[in-house]
């Protein structure tokens, strides 16, 4: 009887089955039923075939996936070589085994991307987790919410994500991630060896292009409208770890509201043509309590503002950046929900008070 | 949440020693701290690999329940022995949709019940991941890891999916049935 269980196909296998105890004997269909505890309604996953996201064992092909096609599951890629691999929409986990020689990009993943036991590879990646296992030689542009990890892995190189195509934005979305909570530049080694280092950074000028090409004009891809330029890049540059050359930081925090992403894109816009550098950047939930320790001053209007949502909080280098961001936010932003740093001398202060309150909010 | 640390605890208050650890293990990225943070019902959707170990405590009436998540990172599995000692109950996590590290994790479990310092603990397995396309059912899961040969101790495999939560309820009445078991020894 147990014999014929296994044999039902996987469309009309009910979810959730808790095995026969112990001490249960009994081996009958009926009685392993009597041990469903409770049949779950009809997965979103019941009716699709696995096969359809999954790649395996493809050499020399320009493959991957159209928007719409995985919709949130779970897509694997395994045993590739020599591929030019294009996943265009957002997934729930993506696992990538025994490649090598691929240039793979990533639509955004809910959860973790998983690179195990791959080699020479190049790619463009969003997710929640960043995770490497006995990889070698990789270059990734990453946008990940948390600290990327490696483990056993050497050759390891990471630049900021920069990528565009027309739904990405609602990729992100969909996918739960902000393009403003990016941890690409700080990465955490299991098995670091002492004198040498496993990971670096790419060169700050890298051009997107010569690494992850853009799909060949035949394939299916050729109406994905894509971009590799900076400034049209879904997630802001930021220079993340990379030395910078001013002393002199400033906090720029917009409150929530209707046109956040729309007023932070504004401000990079604004102060990069002006020659300064974006740091860094961050969304986050705020409570009564935080907002005295992270702005100290002004604190009574700012406490209602972060009722209404999550913050977007930039942090912009140069010399001169905070007399020019004080007169955009006059100019530009008369009127929005926002904070900028007072002076100079205060401003890293603030710097320090907000990332790190971000960082702990974000960690366990 | 009915399965929440809470009301574990309460549930345990039959348990006549006062302190209760629970031990959560399993390979690196099976959803250990994902389950962690459902079990304390907090928010799941920004969580980072576990560099060290996450632990949750609660108390409540005299009565206090510690559940330790450690990492588990291949590099970093030797160090799961020093969690072993005063362990009341293993919660033993596997992602059912990664099938490429189906053997690595029955591998672990094995080397796990092997351990003198864990012999007689109490183990739920929960075959986590369920909501994902690929995800083995628990029964073929048991079927790999041979779990029917386990004699020594009381055992359980549970489907679930800590991400949606479902599933880990049931997980976590079996386990609180079997602690008050072993403590009662």
């Amino acid at each position: 009887m147990l014999h014929a269980f296994r044999n039902v196909k996987k469309t009309h296998f009910l979810p959730y089955i808790i095995a026969s105890p112990v001490s249960c004997r009994k081996r009958t269909l009926l009685c392993l039923k009597s041990h469903i505890v409770r049949i779950v309604s009809v997965n979103s996953k019941m009716n699709v075939d696995p096969k359809d996201f999954m790649l395996t064992g493809l050499k020399n092909e320009t493959v991957g996936r159209l928007p719409g096609k995985l919709n949130g599951q779970q897509f694997v890629i395994q045993d590739c070589e020599n591929c030019n691999i294009y996943v265009f929409d957002h997934s729930a986990t993506i696992t990538i085994d025994d490649c090598v020689n691929c240039r793979i990009m990533l639509g955004p993943v809910k959860g973790s991307v998983f690179f195990r036991d791959c080699k020479d590879i190049k790619c463009v990646v969003a997710c929640q987790q960043f995770r490497t296992r006995d990889c070698k030689k990789m270059d990734v542009f990453l946008c990940c919410a948390t600290q990327p990890i490696i483990e056993s892995s050497t050759g390891m190189k990471f630049g900021c994500y920069q990528y565009y195509y027309p739904d990405l934005a609602f990729h992100f979305k969909d996918a739960g991630l902000s393009i403003f909570n990016n941890n690409w530049s700080n990465i955490h080694d299991f098995t670091p060896v002492s004198g040498e280092t496993n990971w670096s950074l790419l060169p700050e000028d890298s051009v997107v292009l010569e690494y992850m090409p853009l799909p060949d004009p035949e394939s299916e891809f050729k109406s994905v409208r894509i971009s590799t330029e900076a400034n049209r890049s879904i997630v802001p540059l930021t220079k993340g770890g990379r030395r910078t050359e001013s002393d002199e930081s400033c906090l720029f925090v917009f409150f929530a509201g209707d046109y956040t992403t729309a007023n932070a894109r504004k401000l990079i816009d604004e102060t990069t043509t002006k020659g300064f550098v974006l740091i860094q950047t961050k969304e986050v939930s705020m409570r009564p309590e935080d907002v005295n320790r992270v702005f100290q001053n002004n604190a009574e209007s700012l406490t209602e503002w972060i009722t209404k949502g999550p913050v977007v909080a930039l942090e912009l280098n140069g010399d001169g950046v905070v007399e020019a961001c004080r007169s955009i936010a006059n100019e530009v932003f008369n009127g929005t929900k926002l904070f900028v740093s007072e002076s100079k001398n205060t401003s890293s202060r603030d710097v320090d008070n907000f990332f790190n309150f971000a960082d702990m909010q974000m960690g366990l | 949440r009915l399965y929440g640390l809470l009301s574990i605890l309460r549930k345990l208050k039959s348990a006549p020693d006062r302190e209760v650890r629970i031990l959560l293990l399993g390979l690196d990225n099976g959803g250990k701290t994902t389950l962690l943070k459902q079990l304390a019902s907090e928010d799941i959707s920004h969580i980072t690999p576990t560099q060290g170990f996450n632990i949750k405590s609660v108390q409540s009436q005299g009565f206090k329940l510690n559940v330790w998540d450690i990492g588990g990172q291949r590099k970093i599995r030797p160090y799961w022995r020093n969690y072993f000692e005063n362990t009341d109950v293993l919660i033993y996590v596997i992602d059912s949709a990664d099938r490429k590290r189906f053997e690595e994790t029955g591998q672990e479990l094995a080397e796990l019940l092997d351990e003198e310092k864990l012999s007689g603990v109490p183990v739920l397995i929960f075959a986590n991941k369920q909501d994902l396309l690929t995800a083995a059912p628990a029964s073929e899961i048991a079927e790999g890891l041979n779990l029917h040969t386990i004699r020594d101790r009381m055992w359980q495999i549970q489907s679930c999916s800590a991400l949606t939560g479902e599933g880990v309820q049931d997980g976590m009445t079996w386990v609180c049935k079997n602690i008050t078991a072993k403590k009662k020894q």
